[in-house]
């Protein structure tokens, strides 16, 4: 459609991340640009229990780390290995992320979103609130013209959208982007926000200052397949899972009781005692990677963010917010080009999935593809950390007057002792090396 | 305004409009500086609806107002966009007592024959704005109602009173009308309706009431202290409901009489003074 029989030149759905990066590049382009969100400001329904890697921003946003809402600079990653009675900790700090440009920092998503949006309506995007976006408008040939919302007189159409409703994108499916989806591809990610005097989170986790702590967590889900995490923020800290949902759905659990009893295990109670409950929140996550990505774009249409499934979940790296960014920036960037061009056709924004292929996003999925499916296998949520627990309890272990034994001695006992047969550990090693190294 | 000269600029202040929406833009006690949590009450989107209601029928227009900080031009934005013809916001930053309010708004629109506003806001202020409004107005006043039903060009209104029991009242033009939350459900404004009203032109008045800004202190909420008689009783039970007016110490007190308005009235005034509230 040309543009002066569209009421704008690009409509964003969704005023997340990824919503807001596009709807700025879009705006900055001088192109007229719609945001529709949801709830009743950007970033009001929008939640996570993790760190922003911002370095998309530092082409977005010069210096935003003088602006952006941030609770704490993660200056500290630990991951942590549970079972029921141990716990194996990988500690590293750097004082260089606690200095610009930062390498991840922990934010609410209310104060983050809304001040990404905000960089977008300051270039021009008009951002519309309390606003679904219920179905897509499509002309006679089937290529996208706009969105209908639940308002009155609320059809709108643009040359191009770009969907960046979320993860189970009504919109992408709509569009016939997703050739199917499977329970399997999805995690539930559940968090509580417990409040704690900063000194007091300062002293339990180590900090000071703005400096902040990522721990991540394998192990003591309640055997659900899954993780958890510890995040602080300045004056809270954000203690959470992330459940396999065909497992809780087979195993019939509440993850409220699941993370009732992370709370209480003897590595993280001592950190979380007498925070007071302030919100509990849960949100769906792609989890499958590359396996469950839809198309990313069609005649009139891109899908970015959280919509196309672009979360990255492989154990030692969960990003999400960062990919949304990026995706939004190139799917904005893809309809400036493409509206300049005057084609917006499926062929005018095939340069989104270049892009997209050419940077992180789809590289860092493609050299990890088998990470999520190994990181939520039965092996590595139930019998590796037992195995390694028990590996690294007897090597520091003092049995005099027996002398101490071979690591090599204890590996093959322990191996035994937690039913893992050495062919599954070696080709899991050798996926593990394939996907990390 | 006080102009350089020392002359009051009252000129071009006042918008020709039969129907005023009176909005009050609260921000959020513990985020008074974050808009996201800033917004009105129930009662003011119904009285909006009602304003909106009566324009139509009447076949005039409908002025929003808002006193307030300029983040409240949103709540005048969106009033537009559900179909307000004006908006008028009156800068004004801290909280200013309520008869100056009612002063701001009268001189905003002098000319009001209907003024629609919600009885309480979202910070459950007084909601005296309504009757000073209306004595500055020079305009009939139906505060608190729960129901509207236009009759020509007035309307009956149906307030609450105690014990469950309603009073209509008979109203007419002008007059100041504040209605309870539930009363009516302000329409959803439409999608091309938001993006026009984004645009749209919200005047800026300065009345010269906004110069007493920041007059009002503001206090938690504390009961007047009531001065309480030596309690009567042959045993410390029965001096303990006399205190806490529990049981036969509360049923021995009231009395049912006839009387006159004025008669009655006095006789209020008289219970009152004499159980220690006044």
């Amino acid at each position: 459609m040309s543009a002066s029989t569209t009421d704008v030149d690009v409509i964003v759905v969704g005023g997340g991340p990824a919503g807001a990066c596009a709807a700025l590049v879009a705006a900055r382009a001088g192109l007229s640009v719609v945001l529709l969100e949801r709830g009743p400001f950007p970033g009001s329904k929008n939640m996570y229990g993790g760190v922003v890697y911002p370095r998309i921003l530092d082409q977005l946003i010069p210096e935003w780390w003088l602006e952006a809402p941030v609770q704490r600079w993660v200056t500290r990653r630990s991951t942590m290995l549970l079972t029921d009675t141990q716990a194996l900790t990988v500690d590293f700090r750097s004082e260089a992320w606690g200095k610009p440009p930062h390498n991840g920092a922990t934010a609410y998503r209310p104060d983050f979103d809304h001040w990404l949006a905000g960089h977008a309506e300051a270039a021009g995007a008009q951002i519309i609130t309390s606003t679904t976006v219920t179905g897509l408008i499509r002309d006679a040939q089937g290529a996208v013209i706009g969105v209908r919302t639940d308002r009155p007189d609320g059809d709108l159409t643009a040359r191009v959208v770009i969907a960046c409703d979320g993860v189970n994108s009504f919109l992408a499916k709509e569009a016939g982007l997703y050739e199917h989806t499977d329970a399997k591809h999805f995690t539930l990610g559940v968090k509580e926000t417990l409040a704690l005097p900063k000194e007091v989170i300062d002293e339990r986790f180590g900090v000071r200052g703005r400096d902040g702590v990522d721990i991540e967590i394998i192990g003591a889900t309640g055997g659900v397949n899954g993780g958890g995490f510890i995040y602080t923020n300045l004056e809270t800290i954000a203690v959470g899972v992330v459940l396999k949902i065909t497992k809780l759905g087979a195993q019939q659990q509440r993850p409220e009781q699941i993370i009732a009893a992370l709370k209480q295990h003897p590595a993280i109670a001592p950190l979380v005692q007498d925070g007071e409950l302030k919100e509990y929140s849960a949100h769906l996550i792609p989890e499958a990677g590359l396996k469950m990505m839809p198309k990313m774009t069609t005649a009139g249409m891109l899908v970015a963010g959280d919509a196309a499934a672009l979360c990255l979940a492989a154990g030692i790296w969960l990003e999400g917010v960062n990919f949304a960014m990026a995706s939004g920036m190139y799917a904005g960037e893809t309809a400036v080009e493409a509206i300049a061009g005057g084609d917006t056709t499926a062929t005018g924004l095939a340069d989104y999935q270049r892009r997209l292929s050419d940077t992180f996003v789809l590289k860092d999925h493609r050299k990890l593809r088998r990470a999520p499916e190994l990181v939520l296998s039965d092996r590595v949520q139930h019998l590796y950390p037992t195995m390694v627990a028990n590996v690294v309890e007897r090597m520091f272990r003092v049995d005099n007057p027996n002398p101490k034994p071979g690591v090599r001695r204890i590996l093959a006992q322990e191996r035994k002792r937690a039913g893992v047969r050495r062919r599954d550990l070696l080709r899991d090693g050798w996926t593990g090396f394939r996907s990390f190294g | 305004m006080v102009s350089s000269s020392g002359v009051r600029e009252r000129h071009d202040m006042s918008l020709p409009s039969d129907v005023v929406a009176c909005l009050k833009w609260v921000s959020h006690p513990g985020e008074p500086h974050d808009e996201r949590f800033a917004g009105i009450s129930p009662a003011d989107r119904s009285a909006l609806e009602f304003a909106l209601v009566q324009a139509a029928a009447l076949g005039t227009t409908v002025t929003a107002v808002t006193v307030g900080p300029p983040a409240a031009e949103k709540v005048l934005r969106e009033a537009l966009a559900c179909g307000a013809t004006h908006a008028v916001h009156v800068p004004v930053h801290g909280a200013m007592h309520s008869a100056h309010v009612a002063d701001a708004i009268a001189e905003a629109v002098p000319d009001a024959r209907w003024v629609w506003c919600g009885d309480y806001s979202l910070d459950r202020g007084t909601g005296s704005v309504p009757a000073f409004l209306a004595a500055r107005l020079g305009a009939q006043q139906a505060l608190g109602i729960i129901a509207v039903h236009w009759q020509g060009d007035g309307l009956v209104a149906t307030r609450r009173l105690d014990g469950g029991r309603r009073e209509l009242l008979g109203v007419s033009p002008p007059a100041v009308v504040s209605v309870e939350g539930a009363t009516a459900h302000l329409r959803r404004a439409g999608l091309s309706a938001l993006r026009t009203a984004a645009h749209a032109e919200v005047r800026t008045v300065h009345p010269a009431a906004t110069a007493h800004a920041d007059d009002a202190v503001v206090r938690a909420y504390r009961p007047r202290a009531r001065a309480l008689a030596a309690p009567v009783g042959d045993t410390p039970l029965d001096r303990l409901r006399a205190l806490t007016d529990s049981g036969a110490a509360v049923a021995a007190r009231g009395d049912t009489v006839t009387l006159e308005p004025a008669a009655a009235a006095a006789r209020i005034a008289a219970a009152l003074h004499e159980w220690g509230y006044l």
